[in-house]
C-alpha cells in the first residue's frame, strides 16, 4: 500500500485524485488550469487539497499532462530549426507522397511544423551501412548553426540521414550548436527513434523539438515546487506506450508524454472494466480543449507502434487513443463560407467561456450548454457560478452572423460537437469492425457526462457507466499506472542458438542500462520481448518471451513456434521462411500496490427536489429537468434529470434512467425508442 | 486497319434487385464494416509482403466485391487498379471455366492485360467467398510484381504484349486450400527474383483470404438477406452523390487535349483528345476520337479506359468519400475498338497507365471550359517511374526496385498547388530513401524541392523535386517519365510550370537525357538525375497577394528574379 497522489491537467482544468493509504480514502479536487505556468496549477491543488502530511508521506505523485499534445493541436509550440544532411532540407514537407484524403482531388499537405526558412542543410553523409561517406564539414556546419539561430530559434531538431546506423554526426552537431552559445533544447534524430524512414523520424523528431522546451522547463520547474511542498517520493508521468515515467526520464525524451494525458483515462477505464467485467467500452473524455477516446477491449487498452497527430506520423508505441479538438471550451465562430465551426480553437482556462465571467466574448461549448439549462440552475461545484446573459450575448453574435436565432445557434452547437467527437469514437471501433451499439460507453472529463447521452444517441449506443469521480477520471486512473522502463535496440539475426545467444547478450545490457538510470524497488518485474518476422520481410511482431531471470529462458523452436502461432492469428497463415530477430526490448516494471475503490454510499436526499427549464434533444423543445445532486441518488431515477456533482454535471435526457451501481458508478440505460 | 464501330460501356451496374430499403444507421454500419473489412485485407498484405513495392509504395489495389461483381469496398491503394478489379474478377473467373469450377478454398491468378487493363506485372489474385455453400462474392488484389520475365523488367519500347511478361490466363495457384505446386515453381522460373516473388504472392494470398475471412464475419453479423439490402442502399447514395454533382454543370460537349511525348518506338509526339459529355445528372467520356492503336507500348486497354473514367469523375464529384460500385453509375464511355484507348492483341501496352493517368487531368481540361473553378490546372502530369535493377558485386544475387516520383500539383481558385504523388496514385507513397539505402547500392544525394519550378498565378502550383541518385554498383535502368515536352497548363490565367526531366550526368562529364528509355547502363559512379515537374498555376500572377509573394520569396520556393518577373506586385 502506498500514499499516492494523481494530477491531470486539462487545458481548462487541473484534476487531483489523492488516496490516502492509511485511512482508505480517495479524495478529489478541480482548480483551474495556469496556461502561463501549469505547474502553478498543480501546486495550487495540491497546496489546497492535500493536507501536508499526506503530501509528506505520499509515495508517488503521478502526473498526466496535455500540455505536449494541446501545443501540438494548437500549434503553439516552440519556435523550431531544423539541421538535415544537405540535399535534404525538404523530406518533412515532401513527406511520403500521398494525401490523407485519397479521394479529396483538393486535399492540402499540414503546413510542416518548421518553415523552410528555419530548415538548413549541412554538408556531411552517412551511409546505411553506418559507414561515413563524407565527413561533417564543421565550418560550413557553423554557418548554418549560426544561419539557424539569426531567426530566433527556441529549440533545435538534428534528423540526419541514416542517423539511426551511426550517430556521429548528430553528436557533433550538437556539440556545435552548445559551442554556438544554444542553450535550448536539442532533439537528435537517433536518440528518438531507432527506426529507418526519414519523414517518420524526422517528424518525430520535430515534434519533440516542438514540445521539448515546454516539457523540460516544466517538469523541473514542477519537481521544485512539490519538494517545496514537503513531497518527499517519486515524480512520474505517464507515457505514451502506457504506463509512467520518471521526471528525469520524461526530460530526456519529452516525446514520449505527447499522450500522456489521455494514458491516465485509458489506465482507468481499463482498471474499471476489469472490477466490472465488461468486455467491450468505449471512452469519451471530454475536457476543456480536446476529446479523447479509445476502446477498451477485456480490460485493455489497444497499443500501437507508430501514431499520429493531425496527420504528422509519430515512430513509438503509444496507447490507441485518438484526439480532436473539441471539448468544453471549443469556441463557435463562422467560417468564410458562412457555415458555423466548432473549434479546435478554445477558449481555454484564461479567459475561459464566457459564462465563467472572466471576459471572454466567443462563445464556447459550455456558454452553449449552459444556456440550454444543460448545466442545471448556474452555479457550478467548482466555485463557478455561471454567467447566463454573457453566455447569451456571446451566442447572440454568431447568432446574428448567421441569421438565425439564439437556441437554433446553441442546440447546432451541441449537435455539431457531437458529430465530431461520435467520428472520431466511430474510427476506434464501426471502421474496425466492431459495432459500437452493443457497447458500454464511459463518459469521464469535466463535459464528459454532460455530452454522454448525445454521444450515445449517435452512436445508437443503450448504456453509459458514468464512473465515480468522472471529472477528475483521468487523474484517478493516473493512481494506477506502473511504473515502466523500457530500452530496445536494433539486432537483425537469424532465430537460431547463435543468435539467441546474441540477443541475450543484449538483452543483458540492455538491463544494465535501465538499472543505471534508476535503483530499483524490490518489486521490479523483468520482462523482454523480440520483433519477430519471416526473413525478407520488412514488418515485424511483437512478441512476449519467457524470462529465467534476465534471460530469454525458451528454446529457439519453441520461440519459432510461437512467432507462427501469433502469426497465424495475426495474419491467419504462415509462411515458409527463416525467422529473424529485428530488435530486443527490455522492460523494468513497478507494480503499484493494488487499491481499493471505496465510495461513501449514496443517500436520498431530504432537500426538495429542484427542477430546471432546460432544452430536451428527445424532445427539440425545453422542458422541465429535475436537479439532483450525484449522492443523493440512491434508486432509479427516470429522466429528463441534471445530476450535479463536485466535478462534471451530467445531462439525463427525456428516455434515459440513471441507476446507481456497486462501485460508487452510475448507470444510465436507454429506456425509450 | 479499317475504322470501326465505337462501343459504349456503363461504367456502374444498376441495381440486381429491387429490396426494401434498411435503416441508415444500419447502412452505415455495414458501409463502415466492409471498409474495415478491405482494410484488414490492406493490412495483412502489406504486413507480409517482401519487396518494397508493395510495402513502401503500396503499389496495388484491394477490393472485397459482391457476387455480381460489384464494388462494396476498397481499401485506400492505387485506384487506377481499384477501377479495374471487377474486370480482372470476372475475367479471372471465365479463365477458370466459369462460375460452375469455383470451390471453397480457390485462389486464382490471372494476368492478361487485355483483361485486366494492366500490363502483365500487374497481377490479380481472386479468392471467391462462399457462405453456406453459396457463393457471396470475392475478395481480390491486383499487385505489382517486380519481375515476369518479360524481356526487360520494365520496357518503354515493346511491340507487342508477348515481350512483356509471362501470362497467366486465370488459373488456380491454390485449389481448395492446397498450393498447386507445379503452377507456383512456373511462376517462379519466370522471374528475375524469384524470391521477391514468392514474397509476394504468399503475401497477396495471406491478404485475400483474410479479405474472405472479414467479408464472411460482416455477411454472418448481419445475415444475408439485411447485408444485401444495406449493400443496395449504399450504392443508390453513391449513385446520388454523383448524379447531384454534374446537375451544377451546364449541358453541352466539352473537349480536352493531351499529348504523349512519343510512343516509345517510333519518333514524333503523339496527341489526342477525349470528349466530356455533360447531359442532365450523367456524363459521358468519349475517347472515340483518339489516335489508332501504337506500335509502341502506350496503349490503353479498355478496362483501364474505363478505370481512368472512374477515377477522374469519383475523385471530382464524389465528395471525397471512397467510391463504390454506385459512384459508377452516372457515367458512360464510349471507345473505338484499334485506338490506343480500346487497343487490340497482340498491341503492345506496357505503359498503359501514361495515357490513362494523363487522360485524368485532359477530362478536367474538358470540364474547366464550361466550369474552370471546379478544377485545378495541371499536375506534372506524370508519376516518373524510374526500376533499377542489376546483380549484388559482393553476393552475386539479383536485386530490382521501382517507385514513382511526386510532382508538383496544379493550383485552383483558392487554392495553392502543394507536391504529392500524381492524383492516379494518390494513396501510394514513395519509399524513404533511407529504406532505399539498406536494400539498393545507390546513395541520393539530393531530394529537394526545386526553386522556380512553379507555374505562377493568383494561386501558384506546387514545386517539383531534384533528386540525385548516385549508383553505387553498376546498375540498369528503365526511366518512364512523360510530359518533358510540354509543360503543365495553367488555368483562368495562371501559367505553366516546370516540365519533367531525367538525365544520366556520367563521371567524364557527359550529359544525356533519358526520360522514356529501357535498360539504361548507369555505372558505378554515374548519377541518375530526376526532375520532377511544378504543377500549372492558376489566376493571373499579377493578382497575387504581395505577402503571398513575399512568404514564398523568404522561403526560397521562389527566387528574387522570379518573383519580380511574375508579381512586381510585391515590389511597389
Amino acid at each position: 500500500m502506498a500514499t499516492r497522489i494523481g494530477v491531470d491537467i486539462g487545458g481548462t482544468f487541473t484534476d487531483l485524485v489523492y488516496y490516502d493509504d492509511e485511512t482508505g480514502e480517495t479524495v478529489e479536487a478541480k482548480v483551474p488550469t495556469v496556461p502561463h505556468a501549469p505547474e502553478e496549477g498543480v501546486v495550487h491543488a495540491v497546496r489546497d487539497h492535500v493536507p501536508r502530511h499526506v503530501v509528506e508521506r505520499a509515495a508517488f505523485f503521478l502526473h498526466g499532462t496535455t500540455v505536449g499534445l494541446n501545443a501540438l493541436l494548437e500549434r503553439r509550440g516552440a519556435t523550431v530549426g531544423l539541421l538535415a544532411t544537405e540535399g535534404f532540407r525538404d523530406v518533412l514537407e515532401i513527406r511520403r507522397g500521398d494525401r490523407a484524403e485519397m479521394y479529396n482531388l483538393f486535399w492540402r499537405q499540414p503546413e510542416p511544423l518548421v518553415p523552410r526558412f528555419r530548415r538548413l542543410g549541412v554538408p556531411e553523409r552517412v551511409m546505411a551501412t553506418g559507414e561515413v561517406h563524407r565527413p561533417l564539414d564543421e565550418a560550413a556546419a557553423r554557418a548554418a548553426i549560426a544561419q539557424l539561430l539569426a531567426t530566433e530559434v527556441d529549440s533545435v531538431a538534428v534528423c540526419l540521414m541514416n542517423a539511426y546506423a551511426n550517430p556521429v554526426h548528430e553528436l557533433r552537431l550538437e556539440a556545435l550548436l552548445r559551442e554556438a552559445g544554444f542553450e535550448g533544447g536539442i532533439s537528435l534524430s537517433h536518440r528518438i527513434s531507432g527506426e529507418f524512414r526519414e519523414y517518420e523520424r524526422t517528424s518525430t523528431t520535430v515534434i519533440d523539438a516542438f514540445v521539448r522546451g515546454r516539457m523540460s522547463n516544466y517538469l523541473q520547474r514542477l519537481d521544485a515546487r512539490l519538494r517545496e511542498l514537503g513531497f518527499g517520493g517519486t515524480t512520474l508521468i505517464t507515457r505514451s506506450g502506457s504506463g509512467s515515467m520518471t521526471f528525469a526520464e520524461a526530460e530526456d525524451r519529452p516525446f514520449e508524454t505527447i499522450m500522456s494525458g489521455p494514458v491516465g483515462g485509458a489506465h482507468g477505464a481499463s482498471e474499471f472494466a476489469k472490477v466490472l467485467g465488461i468486455d467491450a467500452l468505449i471512452t469519451a473524455d471530454v475536457g476543456g480543449t480536446s476529446f479523447d477516446t479509445a476502446l477498451v477491449l477485456n480490460g485493455e487498452p489497444q497499443v500501437l507502434y507508430e501514431g499520429s497527430i493531425d496527420g504528422m506520423p509519430v515512430q513509438t508505441p503509444w496507447v490507441d487513443v485518438r484526439s480532436i479538438g473539441a471539448g468544453g471550451g471549443s469556441l463557435a465562430h463562422v467560417d468564410r463560407g458562412g457555415l458555423m465551426r466548432v473549434g479546435p480553437q478554445s477558449a481555454g482556462a484564461v479567459p475561459g467561456p464566457a459564462a465563467y465571467g472572466k471576459g471572454g466574448t466567443e462563445p464556447a461549448l459550455t456558454d452553449a450548454a449552459a444556456h440550454l439549462g444543460m448545466l442545471g440552475p448556474g452555479e457550478l461545484a467548482s466555485g463557478i457560478t455561471l454567467d447566463l446573459a454573457a453566455a447569451e450575448g456571446a451566442l447572440g453574435r454568431v447568432a446574428q452572423r448567421l441569421g438565425q436565432d439564439v437556441e437554433t445557434v446553441a442546440t447546432g452547437v451541441l449537435r455539431i460537437a457531437t458529430a465530431a467527437m461520435a467520428g472520431a469514437m466511430r474510427e476506434v471501433t464501426v471502421e474496425q469492425g466492431l459495432d459500437p451499439r452493443s457497447m458500454v460507453l464511459l463518459p469521464f472529463g469535466g463535459a464528459g457526462p454532460l455530452m454522454a447521452v448525445l454521444l450515445a444517441e449517435e452512436l445508437g449506443m443503450r448504456r453509459i457507466i458514468v464512473p465515480p469521480y468522472a471529472g477528475n477520471f483521468s487523474a484517478w486512473g493516473l493512481l494506477g499506472a506502473d511504473m515502466v522502463q523500457s530500452a530496445a535496440r536494433t539486432l537483425v539475426t537469424v532465430l537460431d542458438e547463435a543468435g539467441l545467444a546474441s540477443a541475450n547478450g543484449l538483452l543483458g545490457e540492455l538491463f544494465g542500462t535501465l538499472g543505471q538510470r534508476s535503483a530499483r524497488p524490490d518489486a521490479t518485474v523483468a520482462s523482454a520481448r523480440l520483433d519477430l518476422r519471416y526473413r525478407g520481410q520488412e514488418h515485424s511482431l511483437t512478441l512476449d518471451v519467457p524470462l529465467d531471470g534476465l534471460r530469454i529462458e525458451a528454446a529457439p523452436e519453441t520461440l519459432r513456434a510461437s512467432f507462427a502461432e501469433e502469426y497465424r492469428k495475426t495474419f491467419g497463415g504462415v509462411l515458409d521462411a527463416a525467422v529473424e530477430i529485428v530488435a530486443v526490448r527490455a522492460t523494468y516494471t513497478v507494480h503499484l500496490p493494488p487499491r481499493e475503490m471505496k465510495v461513501s454510499a449514496s443517500k436520498a436526499s431530504d432537500a426538495a427536489a429542484r427542477s430546471v427549464e432546460a432544452h430536451s434533444f428527445a424532445h427539440g423543445r425545453r422542458m422541465p429537468f429535475l436537479v439532483l445532486p450525484r449522492t443523493s441518488i440512491a434508486r432509479p431515477v427516470d429522466g429528463p434529470a441534471i445530476v450535479t456533482e463536485a466535478t462534471s454535471t451530467l445531462y439525463v435526457d427525456a428516455g434515459w434512467r440513471v441507476a446507481p451501481g456497486a462501485h460508487g458508478e452510475l448507470l444510465l440505460e436507454k429506456v425509450k425508442g | 486497319m479499317t475504322m470501326q464501330d465505337t462501343v459504349l460501356h456503363r461504367a456502374g451496374i444498376s441495381r440486381t434487385k429491387a429490396t426494401d430499403a434498411v435503416d441508415p444507421i444500419t447502412t452505415e454500419v455495414v458501409r463502415h464494416a466492409l471498409n474495415s473489412a478491405a482494410n484488414q485485407m490492406k493490412r495483412a498484405l502489406v504486413r507480409t509482403a517482401f519487396s518494397p513495392v508493395i510495402y513502401e509504395v503500396l503499389d496495388f489495389a484491394v477490393a472485397l466485391y459482391d457476387r455480381d461483381v460489384r464494388l462494396l469496398a476498397q481499401a485506400p491503394s492505387l485506384p487506377m487498379f481499384m477501377g479495374t478489379l471487377n474486370f480482372c474478377v470476372i475475367e479471372a473467373v471465365k479463365g477458370i471455366g466459369g462460375e460452375a469450377r469455383l470451390n471453397e478454398g480457390d485462389i486464382i491468378i490471372y494476368n492478361w492485360p487485355y483483361g485486366t487493363g494492366s500490363h502483365p506485372q500487374d497481377l490479380a489474385v481472386v479468392m471467391p467467398a462462399f457462405h453456406d455453400g453459396q457463393l457471396v462474392g470475392y475478395a481480390a488484389i491486383k499487385g505489382h510484381w517486380l519481375d515476369i520475365a518479360g524481356k526487360d523488367p520494365y520496357c518503354t519500347d515493346t511491340i507487342d504484349v508477348f515481350q512483356e511478361g509471362t501470362i497467366y490466363p486465370g488459373v488456380k495457384i491454390v485449389s481448395r486450400g492446397e498450393l498447386n505446386d507445379e503452377i507456383y515453381r512456373i511462376i517462379l522460373a519466370n522471374s528475375r527474383v524469384p524470391k521477391m516473388i514468392a514474397g509476394d504472392l504468399n503475401a497477396e494470398i495471406v491478404g485475400v483470404r483474410t479479405g474472405v475471412r472479414a467479408l464472411l464475419e460482416v455477411v454472418e453479423r448481419f445475415g444475408p438477406e439485411v447485408f444485401g439490402r444495406a449493400v443496395e442502399e449504399m450504392f443508390d447514395h453513391g449513385e446520388r452523390v454523383v448524379r447531384d454533382y454534374f446537375r451544377r454543370i451546364p449541358d453541352g460537349r466539352y473537349i480536352g487535349h493531351g499529348v504523349m511525348d512519343g510512343n516509345g518506338v517510333e519518333p514524333g509526339e503523339v496527341p489526342f483528345q477525349v470528349a466530356v459529355e455533360v447531359r442532365g445528372d450523367g456524363v459521358r467520356l468519349d475517347f472515340s476520337g483518339v489516335p489508332g492503336q501504337q506500335a509502341g507500348p502506350i496503349n490503353c486497354p479498355v478496362p483501364s479506359t474505363i478505370s481512368t473514367s472512374r477515377v477522374a469523375i469519383s475523385m471530382l464529384a464524389g465528395m471525397g468519400e471512397a467510391p463504390n460500385e454506385g459512384h459508377f453509375r452516372a457515367v458512360e464511355v464510349v471507345t473505338r475498338p484499334g485506338t490506343m484507348f480500346h487497343p487490340l492483341p497482340p498491341a503492345p501496352c506496357f505503359l498503359y497507365g501514361w495515357p490513362a493517368l494523363q487522360a485524368i487531368e485532359v477530362i478536367y481540361q474538358a470540364i474547366s471550359t464550361a466550369a474552370p473553378d471546379l478544377v485545378p490546372a495541371m499536375s506534372g502530369g506524370c508519376i516518373c517511374s524510374l526500376v533499377h535493377w542489376g546483380t549484388r558485386e559482393a553476393t552475386g544475387e539479383p536485386w530490382a526496385d521501382g517507385a514513382p516520383h511526386p510532382t508538383g500539383q496544379g493550383a485552383w481558385r483558392g487554392g495553392d498547388g502543394g507536391t504529392m504523388l500524381h492524383i492516379s496514385e494518390s494513396a501510394t507513397r514513395f519509399s524513404p530513401v533511407e529504406v532505399w539505402e539498406s536494400r539498393n547500392p545507390w546513395l541520393v544525394e539530393r531530394m529537394e524541392l526545386a526553386q522556380d519550378s512553379c507555374g505562377p498565378g493568383e494561386w501558384r502550383g506546387g514545386l517539383g523535386i531534384d533528386f540525385d541518385f548516385r549508383m553505387l554498383e553498376d546498375t540498369y535502368v528503365t526511366t518512364s517519365v512523360e510530359r518533358t515536352k510540354n509543360p503543365p497548363w495553367g488555368l483562368e490565367g495562371g501559367q505553366s510550370a516546370r516540365a519533367n526531366d531525367a538525365l544520366i550526368l556520367r563521371q567524364d562529364g557527359t550529359v544525356e537525357s533519358r526520360p522514356k528509355h529501357t535498360r539504361i547502363a548507369v555505372r558505378k559512379g554515374d548519377v541518375l538525375r530526376l526532375s520532377t515537374g511544378g504543377g500549372g498555376g492558376f489566376g493571373d500572377p499579377g493578382g497575387r497577394s504581395p505577402e503571398a509573394v513575399r512568404r514564398d520569396l523568404a522561403n526560397g520556393y521562389i527566387s528574387e528574379e522570379f518573383a519580380r518577373r511574375h508579381h512586381p506586385q510585391a515590389f511597389d
